[in-house]
């Protein structure tokens, strides 16, 4: 380091004699001396050794003086070099010299005072090294800059990239402050719960989300604080009110009083579980009917024929026969519930074509007293015989449940619109037929509204088996169809509707279209207003 | 006079049924008792095995007008027994009583199936309404 910051001092002159003088005057300047007999060595010097200053005579044959200073200041590298001319005192060559205006430019007139001489060439060299320090300085600093501006941009890129990721997660997360006041919403999180990110930044994130926790909410969220993380299973409700239950894992981040959130969502496993556990349900519901038609029908037919011979025995008093009748009429009401739920009972082996229509009326006939007892409106309308082939029996019962249910959620009067037409199917390419059974009663309330084809769901307490709309749908579902309600509030009352889609239906009969008609109740004309 | 024929022809039939022999099968004892019981106040006259094995030998020694069987015994369902009399006396008619509710596959071969919950009342009209059956297309 030392050596290389030893300067370089260039004399040129083509006299070897003054070379050595200027040599010996300058010895003690710590700086290498380098000679030069003329301005075209004194340039090839140049270009070879960083020169701090140069010392030149003007007058040198070939090239002189400002021939070379001209050149020199041509060249980008050397328009700063300090030049020291050595001349005699001409007033032409003075004023050329203060025309050097730039750079560092001096002159010593000849006969050279060596004392002058040193003066000002250690002026130029302490000039020099100060500049070069400087430079290095500046470099040294550039280059930190440099590496600083690296660094950054690497971490920028680190940052970028992993704000990509959080992007690219499926999982919500999510940042929000102590007061539950949201930072940051990731992609997934738009995604999940259908709020953009506008929509959400700034507002507090169980407000909107409508979360409902597993524990009370402020337990839950001390816990977070408290321990540092939180881990559960959340249900929260998405923008379209649709419910989701998402896996939360929380962290708290005490420098920057933040929690962090990521939440999976796992709505579509539950329900399969759900569902997994419904038809294992089912199964062994299906199990224990076949036991129970198997151990209660038998011993059940016997006390029947029992009970039937005793109550026609004709040693029997009044009083003695009533009693056999009770005994009788309760094992009918046991017989009845066995066979109407425990296994679907088919009387025919072989599907028949059923109208439909003919089904329903049937089945509004039998209900005819109930109506009239209840008050209802009875308004149908079948814009189609309603032909499938299938069981009577089963089918009877179907409608014998839903007309039934209809009816006794309407104790104190109503309507009862019934609908049956034939409807297109794009998916099957042939006509679905769909019944609908419409009444005002008590409606079905949304938490029920889940359970509702469970077995052994009741709303009627013991009134009910709980198995009819599990039966229904049960056969509805052997036909290939369906069963669906909706039970919306209406002018202060409930509509419910139960609507039943079955399959290959034969196309709407024309004639039959508006077949208006009441059962039961002559007055029961008044129709229900769409809903 | 023909419609006269007929009337009287119903009549005797109806007569008959009063003689007309039932062969029960079942292998519980007590229902098995219990329908003979209920059957045989209906006037008919009626004779019980407890098993398809004894059924088949009893119709070989000598004839019934109907049988009626239980579906699940051991040794031989109720279908197994119409279908092996069937072969044998197609004429003879089959009335399947089950305590299960669904209708076993192979229950074509028997002329009906009852539901042993339907109670006394409607096996009494169903074996009834067999026999009428049978003596019209025999007529």
């Amino acid at each position: 380091m030392k050596d290389t910051q030893k300067v370089n001092i260039l004399m040129v002159d083509d006299q070897p004699a003054k070379l050595l003088s200027y040599e010996a005057i300058l010895a003690n300047l710590d700086a290498n001396l380098i000679k030069a007999r003329s301005g075209r060595e004194g340039l090839e010097l140049l270009l070879k050794h960083d020169v701090a200053v140069v010392l030149l005579d003007v007058s040198m044959p070939e090239i002189n003086g400002f021939e070379m200073a001209d050149m020199m200041r041509q060249h980008p590298r050397f328009q700063k070099t300090a030049i020291l001319f050595i001349s005699a005192v001409r007033m032409s060559d003075l004023d050329r010299i203060r025309g050097y205006q730039s750079g560092a430019v001096d002159y010593i007139s000849v006969p050279v005072v060596p004392e002058v001489l040193k003066a000002k060439v250690s002026v130029f060299v302490e000039l020099h090294r100060k500049s070069r320090e400087l430079e290095h300085l500046n470099r040294e600093l550039e280059s930190r800059v440099d590496q600083r501006t690296r660094e950054l941009q690497e971490s920028e890129n680190l940052l970028r990239e992993r704000a990509d990721l959080l992007e690219l997660a499926s999982e919500a997360i999510l940042v929000r402050d102590l007061d539950g006041v949201l930072t940051y919403w990731n992609a997934g999180a738009e995604a999940l719960y259908g709020w953009e990110r506008s929509e959400v930044l700034g507002h507090a994130v169980h407000e909107r989300l409508d979360t409902r926790f597993p524990v009370d909410e402020a337990s839950s969220e001390s816990t977070v604080v408290a321990l540092g993380r939180w881990e559960g299973n959340l249900v929260q409700k998405a923008k379209d009110g649709r419910e989701v239950i998402v896996a939360s894992r929380q962290v708290f981040k005490k420098e920057v009083a933040s929690i962090l959130e990521i939440n999976r969502d796992i709505t579509a496993q539950r329900q399969a579980e759900e569902a997994l556990r419904q038809t294992e349900r089912l199964a062994a519901m299906g199990r224990v009917a076949g036991i129970i038609a198997h151990e209660i029908n038998n011993p059940l037919e016997a006390i029947t024929n029992a009970f039937y011979l005793l109550r026609n025995h004709p040693s029997l008093d009044d009083e003695a026969r009533y009693y056999a009748q009770l005994g009788e009429s309760e094992l009918a009401r046991v017989g009845h519930i066995t066979k109407q739920t425990l296994g679907f009972y088919r009387e025919s082996q072989h599907p028949v074509n059923v109208p439909v229509a003919e089904i329903l009326d049937d089945v509004l006939e039998l209900q005819g007293r109930q109506l009239v007892m209840n008050k209802i409106k009875l308004d149908k309308a079948y814009f189609t015989a309603g032909e499938i082939r299938g069981f009577p029996v089963e089918l009877r019962q179907v409608f014998l449940n839903l007309i039934g249910n209809a009816i006794q959620a309407m104790p104190d009067g109503g309507h009862l619109r019934i609908r049956m037409r034939t409807r297109w199917n794009e998916a099957t390419g042939k006509p679905d037929l769909r019944i609908s059974i419409c009444d005002t009663g008590a409606g079905i309330r949304p938490e029920h509204a889940k359970h509702l084809f469970e077995p052994f769901f009741t709303t009627k307490s013991t009134k009910g088996t709980g198995l009819g709309l599990w039966i229904s749908k049960g056969i509805i579902q052997k036909y290939d169809g369906n069963i669906h309600f909706r039970s919306i509030p209406w002018k202060g009352r409930n509509l419910t509707s139960f609507c039943v889609v079955l399959p290959g239906a034969s196309p709407a009969l024309k004639g039959l279209e508006h077949a208006h008609h009441a059962v039961g109740d002559e007055t029961a004309r008044a129709s229900v207003e769409r809903a | 006079m023909r419609i006269m024929r007929l009337a009287t022809r119903q009549r005797e039939l109806l007569l008959n049924e009063h003689k007309t022999l039932i062969l029960c099968v079942d292998d519980e004892e007590l229902p098995l008792t219990l329908r003979k019981l209920v059957l045989e106040k209906q006037g008919y006259t009626v004779e019980t095995v407890r098993s398809a094995t004894e059924a088949m030998r009893t119709l070989s020694d000598h004839p019934v007008d109907l049988v009626l069987t239980d579906q699940v015994m051991p040794g031989g369902t109720g279908t197994e027994l119409a279908q092996s009399i069937k072969k044998r006396w197609p004429e003879l008619p089959v009335i399947l009583i089950s305590g299960v509710n669904t209708i076993p596959p192979d229950a074509m071969y028997a002329d009906m199936f009852i539901s042993k919950v339907e109670g006394p009342a409607a096996m009494c009209a169903k074996i009834s309404a067999v026999l009428a059956a049978r003596r019209c297309s025999s007529l």
